[in-house]
């Protein structure tokens, strides 16, 4: 089945049939009608809340997204099967990006791990990740496996960082274990370093990246969370001693009580820094 | 923007309150909020993209919910079609959000100005753009257009723009000039009539006490920018209100580059209700008959902003709702110590 039929399938489950009628009627059009109708949605379908029945490609999920969005990625996918040329798609897809309104972005972003050659797409997705339009940034970071799949380490390090530097919910990141590597872990010490030096905190489930790349300065690092008035960061502590496997924790495991059963869902809940 | 701020004693105003009246605006300079606790705000005239954070907030603690920005030129003129497009692009993208994370909703219109339709090779490739930017979300209308000097590239531009409203049903925000003002007028409303235009689909804008009666009589919108030194002051608006009673009435601040103020709406509204006028009528002029005008693009949800601007669903993690770019933490302004 194509992309654009699964996502057809996915919209029906919630469309009206007024709506359905619409989609029926601009499914049809030569690209630029479909870049256009990609830019009138909301005029058409809702904003009522979905989530999806089936997974389209893994790692792709579109749970809290509004119907408009979904139908918007529709019809990006539509302009690349309809368009005669790569080129033409190009050109279309190039102007939706630079004429976007703050909600076209996020559609377009969520469409970014379903074209047909994702990579050519790159700089327009490093893009997201620089934007300080919450939203527009959460669409390439959560839910979308286009990051895991295409960013070099290099702008995969960027991702995480600017999501904790936000306040952002970095266990929604799809690849967050796979893509974990030393210089994020190493990067995330030295912030967590200027936090503390200004008093300050960093949340505390960030500590989940550095299970696997425990040196001696994270080894600290960890010494330091089990011995915090929060709660959260000596739970942290708690989880990198259980699933390290470095010899570097030892010392610490033999002080510590580990028997209690947690995971990391635990921390998995909002955890504000910046505070007044 | 500002002409010389002496010459205002050369036009006293048609419309002057009681003696007592005047004092009594005097003494409450201070605490003018204490007379608008409660009121919600709808400014249909700011060019936000001009002002700071400062100023959000301060919208935000003044019970403004929702704003149009018309567009409009930069202070000096822009030099290539790229600059239109990212400006454009900026009403309905970082401005939206800036706004939005304080609760404020933002809606825009979109058209080419009157002074920079002046270039016309320019204005011929803005035209080619403005279909496209006038169907986005939250887009309520084309404008500001109109005339500045009056010339025969500002009219062609005009009257173009009143064929793409019409076309595609969409309200016009109408800038009248400085100067001519009143011939400005009484020809843009002409034109308008002349293209088939409905006149509450046309908010004719900047009025005064010389202006504010044929557009009126006429069936258009009239739409008022409290703006020091130039436009009209809020006393003489309260008098304007006064005589004219609500209807098809409008208030705006215009919060531009020049010296205006982005709480000018907030501020007439507490001048009225010490001037004694009703709250239904205060309401109408600061609220209601903006929303009502713009909404007639039909993209405006009066349930977005009216109980603050609600976290959706796209705003929530899990059930949890996080920040997530959303509001903006408060800092306290008078605080010596910055942390």
């Amino acid at each position: 089945m194509k992309t654009s039929d699964l996502l057809f399938s996915e919209i029906s489950t919630w469309a009206n049939p007024t709506e359905i009628a619409w989609i029926n009627q601009k499914n049809i059009g030569d690209s630029k009608s479909l870049a256009l109708a990609f830019v009138m949605t909301p005029r058409f379908i809702s904003k009522q809340a979905i989530e999806n029945v089936t997974e389209i490609i893994p790692g792709w999920n579109f749970r809290g997204w509004s119907l408009d969005r979904l139908v918007r990625v529709y019809f990006i996918s539509l302009l690349e099967a309809n368009s005669k040329h790569e080129s033409e798609f190009h050109e279309q897809l190039n102007i939706l990006f630079d004429t976007a309104e703050m909600n076209e972005s996020v559609a377009l972003y969520s469409a970014l791990p379903l074209l047909k050659n994702p990579k050519n797409w790159i700089l327009r997705a490093t893009d997201a990740v620089r934007s300080n339009i919450g939203i527009a940034f959460d669409a390439i970071a959560f839910g979308n496996p286009y990051p895991k799949n295409h960013f070099n380490e290099l702008a995969w390090n960027q991702l995480v960082l600017k999501c904790i530097f936000n306040d952002k919910p970095i266990h929604l990141i799809d690849g967050l274990n796979e893509r974990a590597n030393q210089v994020l872990a190493d990067t995330l010490s030295d912030f967590a370093h200027e936090r503390w030096a200004a008093e300050r905190r960093v949340p505390s489930q960030v500590w989940r990246i550095c299970v696997d790349f425990i040196n001696p300065k994270l080894a600290e690092d960890i010494q330091q969370l089990l011995k915090s008035k929060s709660q959260n960061d000596v739970i942290a502590g708690k989880l990198v001693l259980k699933q390290s496997n470095s010899a570097l924790l030892d010392p610490l495991r033999k002080q510590i009580d580990l028997s209690e059963n947690m995971n990391w869902a635990l921390l998995e809940k909002p955890d504000p820094i910046y505070t007044v | 923007m500002c002409k010389n701020p002496h010459q205002q004693d050369l036009n006293p105003s048609h419309f002057e309150g009681t003696e007592e009246e005047k004092i009594a605006a005097s003494e409450v300079d201070q605490g003018y909020m204490s007379h608008i606790k409660g009121m919600k705000f709808f400014d249909p005239h700011m060019h936000m993209s001009s002002r700071t954070t400062d100023d959000y907030q301060a919208l935000a603690d003044a019970g403004v919910v929702a704003l149009i920005e018309p567009s409009f030129w930069l202070g000096q003129p822009r030099t290539g079609l790229a600059s239109f497009k990212d400006y454009f692009s900026s009403l309905v993208g970082w401005e939206r959000f800036r706004s939005s994370q304080f609760g404020i909703k933002h809606y825009c219109t979109i058209g080419l100005n009157s002074r920079e339709a002046n270039n016309e090779a320019l204005a011929e490739q803005v035209m080619e753009i403005l279909p496209l930017f006038l169907q986005k979300e939250g887009v309520v209308g084309v404008g500001e257009i109109g005339f500045d000097d009056q010339t025969a590239a500002e009219e062609k531009y005009y009257r173009a723009q009143l064929e793409l409203a019409k076309e595609m049903n969409l309200p016009v925000q109408v800038h009248t000039p400085h100067r001519d003002k009143k011939r400005g007028t009484e020809r843009s409303m002409s034109i308008a009539l002349e293209h088939g235009l409905d006149p509450k689909m046309v908010i004719i804008d900047h009025n005064n006490e010389e202006t504010v009666k044929s557009v009126l009589d006429q069936g258009f919108q009239a739409a008022f920018t409290i703006y020091p030194f130039t436009k009209m002051g809020n006393e003489r608006m309260v008098e304007i209100v006064k005589v004219y009673g609500p209807t098809r009435i409008m208030v705006n601040s215009a919060a531009d580059w020049g010296i205006s103020d982005p709480l000018a709406i907030p501020k007439t509204a507490a001048l009225m209700k010490i001037k004694g006028i009703d709250e239904e009528t205060i309401r109408l002029v600061t609220y209601q008959n903006a929303l009502d005008a713009f909404a007639q693009s039909g993209q405006i949800n009066e349930s977005d902003f009216i109980s603050g601007m609600s976290v959706d669903q796209s705003e929530k993690f899990n059930g949890n709702t996080v920040l997530r770019g959303g509001q903006a933490p408060r800092i306290n302004k008078n605080s010596l110590i910055i942390r």
